[in-house]
């Protein structure tokens, strides 16, 4: 369903070839050739069997909404650029395109494709390639994959295809989550250069063991989500931006030497530079402190949504699913959304209220108080 | 008078479930609905979700949609206020394809369909081209869907002559990549790029524009509204920018033969 509908869209995105000239955009910067400012900040690291040299610190293209942040990173050293054919409707593989022309030699550009078959993943290769403005990707990843089946024959060949035919250099493979599942599927395929993976400080050392195995592959590791994704915009990561401790959480992901490169989102200069900076540092134990004490305020309400809780209810209650509804409301502002979801959910299980039980069978891993968090909902929704 | 108050009711009711293959004859729905909001909305697009929550995305309710062979896959997509979902449309819009006035606006090209209207997004994408009948689905849609049609009333304050069609464009986040200038529009002309941010008060608005001067450098003061300046950067190229009450905006990037204090002003003048 998911690959399904990402690709339709990125489908929808194939106009007619007519309507495919790139328009004149006024606000896109003509990137000058001056030399790049404070080189002397920039680390670089091989990306695996690739062997490319790259900068530690890369930029997530998604959300960036000014092709000058862009050419400025560029301009700055940064030599890592990834983008998606699906982002904003394929508008920003356009911006990102337009930012970087002048410097393709010196760039690396990553995009995806959420293809279902071959035939769709090289068309939308094809279409990326126009609106990026380039004869080539760097690395081509096959989209969001969550298990070991979604790697199918039909999509490995087609990345097989495009590097015969010189559109890639690399294949890769995107995942937000089933790493477990992926990773070594992707070792296995003895096909895949790079994999992109969600790599945080919430999630403490449970991958390291499969990026040592990826990269002991060969393997090139990116990482995403580095500033832990989603939660970005929730209020306690509000919190976490006003201490500084994005950078933080930055530094946390480079320290593993085993990461090839990270590709943060980036806005505006002042985020650039707050990231730029992070390469040569150290992960300090004053960035310990701020991230471990970021982790004992969210622990007892972060949902990890890693579904290890599920059935331990004696009551049968869908524990994470109530865990996400009071968060609609506490961490979103949503009570309204909150509400309904709850009301949705049968009759038993509305019904039943935590305090009836005289102890918890729900034991969170990670430390979310499950039982005063379901306490919450019911007294909110209830 | 009754009628209409029960048809807009459930019209209403309608937004906060899926929407409904049958508007067209011969659609019916494949498999179950799928609700997501802002915190597992990753669940269905991964990454692609960060770019709806720019935008203060509620909630999404979609469907599959069959009719023998063929598929649509629609989603509606509720954002905070029409303002955000005007500006999640025009992100994801193709600047090179007109937009048509169904709804607020929607935009067709052969295999997909985008509307907004009110605070809705919705989204249609077809499993082969048939941009007629994407047509038929995206104004049976738009009839359903409650609330105003209106354009945000920023959009008429950019100046019509010569603006690139399809260029307005809500910035949710650092206009020009300048974090300072929170969030506001641009749009684009032969001659140079326009933004317009509006700030919470005339103070603030000041204190934005004394970030800039810093941030710039090498400016001239110019006379335009409450106060401007001129100035050229490496990335932002030639350009002029002026405070009118709360508003700050501008041209940038522009063009070598443009009257930059002129084609501000009129940009000024424009202003509420």
């Amino acid at each position: 369903m998911k690959s399904s509908r990402r690709s339709f869209l990125a489908g929808g995105l194939v106009l007619p070839a007519a309507g495919l000239a790139m328009p004149r955009t006024a606000g896109t910067p003509a990137i000058p050739s001056a030399a790049p400012v404070a080189l002397d900040k920039l680390t670089y690291r091989i990306l695996g069997k690739t062997g490319l040299k790259v900068t530690s610190v890369g930029f997530g293209c998604m959300i960036t909404s000014d092709a000058s942040v862009i050419a400025r990173a560029a301009d700055a050293g940064i030599n890592w650029f990834d983008t998606a054919r699906g982002y904003q409707s394929g508008n920003n593989e356009r911006m990102v395109g337009a930012a970087l022309k002048s410097k393709r030699q010196q760039i690396h550009i990553s995009t995806k494709t959420g293809g279902k078959d071959k035939a769709e993943a090289l068309a939308h290769l094809d279409t990326s390639l126009k609106e990026l403005g380039t004869d080539y990707v760097d690395v081509w990843y096959l989209h969001g994959k969550q298990t070991a089946a979604q790697l199918t024959d039909d999509l490995l060949e087609a990345q097989q295809i495009a590097k015969k035919a010189g559109k890639i250099r690399f294949a890769g493979v995107s995942m937000h989550s089933g790493h477990s599942e992926v990773i070594p599927a992707a070792i296995q395929s003895g096909k895949i250069d790079v994999v992109l993976i969600s790599y945080n400080f919430t999630m403490g050392k449970t991958l390291d063991e499969l990026i040592g195995k990826a990269k002991a592959a060969g393997l090139g590791v990116v990482a995403m989500k580095v500033m832990a994704g989603g939660f970005r915009r929730s209020q306690d990561n509000a919190i976490l931006k006003r201490e500084g401790a994005m950078t933080a959480a930055l530094r946390w992901v480079l320290k593993n030497p085993d990461i090839g490169t990270t590709i943060p989102s980036m806005t505006d200069m002042d985020q650039f530079e707050a990231n730029f900076k992070c390469m040569p540092e150290k992960f300090s134990s004053e960035d310990d402190k701020t991230l471990t004490a970021h982790l004992e305020r969210i622990s007892p309400v972060y949902c990890r949504m890693c579904s290890l809780c599920a059935g331990t209810c004696r009551r049968g209650l869908p524990v994470s699913d109530l865990l996400r509804f009071v968060t609609y409301a506490d961490g979103y502002g949503q009570f309204s959304l909150g509400r309904e979801r709850f009301q949705e959910l049968p009759d038993d299980v509305t019904a039943v209220r935590c305090g009836d039980c005289s102890s918890c069978t729900v034991a969170c891993p990670h430390g979310v108080k499950v039982a005063e968090r379901i306490s919450r909902a019911q007294e909110l929704f209830g | 008078m009754r009628l209409l108050t029960l048809f807009v009711a459930a019209a209403t009711v309608g937004l906060a479930q899926a929407p409904d293959c049958g508007l067209l004859a011969g659609w019916v729905q494949q498999g179950p609905a799928r609700t997501f909001a802002a915190d597992n909305l990753f669940e269905y697009m991964d990454g692609n979700a960060e770019g709806y929550l720019l935008y203060h995305f509620v909630q999404m309710h979609g469907v599959n949609c069959q009719s023998g062979e063929d598929t649509l896959i629609v989603d509606v997509s509720e954002m905070e206020n029409a303002e955000w979902a005007y500006g999640m449309f025009a992100s994801n819009r193709d600047p090179r394809v007109p937009a048509a006035k169904i709804g607020t606006e929607a935009q067709i090209v052969p295999r997909r369909a985008i509307l907004v209207k009110d605070k809705y997004f919705v989204e249609i994408a077809s499993s082969k081209e048939q941009p007629d009948l994407l047509r038929q689905f995206v104004q049976a849609m738009a009839k359903g869907i409650p609330g105003s049609s209106e354009l945000p009333e920023a959009l008429a304050w950019f100046p019509q002559d010569k603006l690139v069609a399809g260029s307005v464009r809500l910035v949710p986040e650092s206009v020009l990549g300048i974090g300072a200038l929170k969030r506001g529009y641009i749009a684009e002309y032969p001659y140079g790029k326009a933004f317009l941010v509006r700030e919470t008060s005339p103070a603030s608005a000041a204190e934005v524009m004394n970030k800039l001067r810093s941030r710039i450098g090498g400016t001239t003061p110019v006379k335009i509204a409450d106060e401007g300046f001129a100035a050229t950067d490496k990335y932002l190229g030639r350009l002029c920018v002026f405070r009118k009450g709360r508003t700050i905006g501008g041209l940038t990037s522009l063009e070598a033969g443009a009257d930059a204090v002129a084609d501000t002003a009129k940009l000024a003048d424009g202003v509420k």
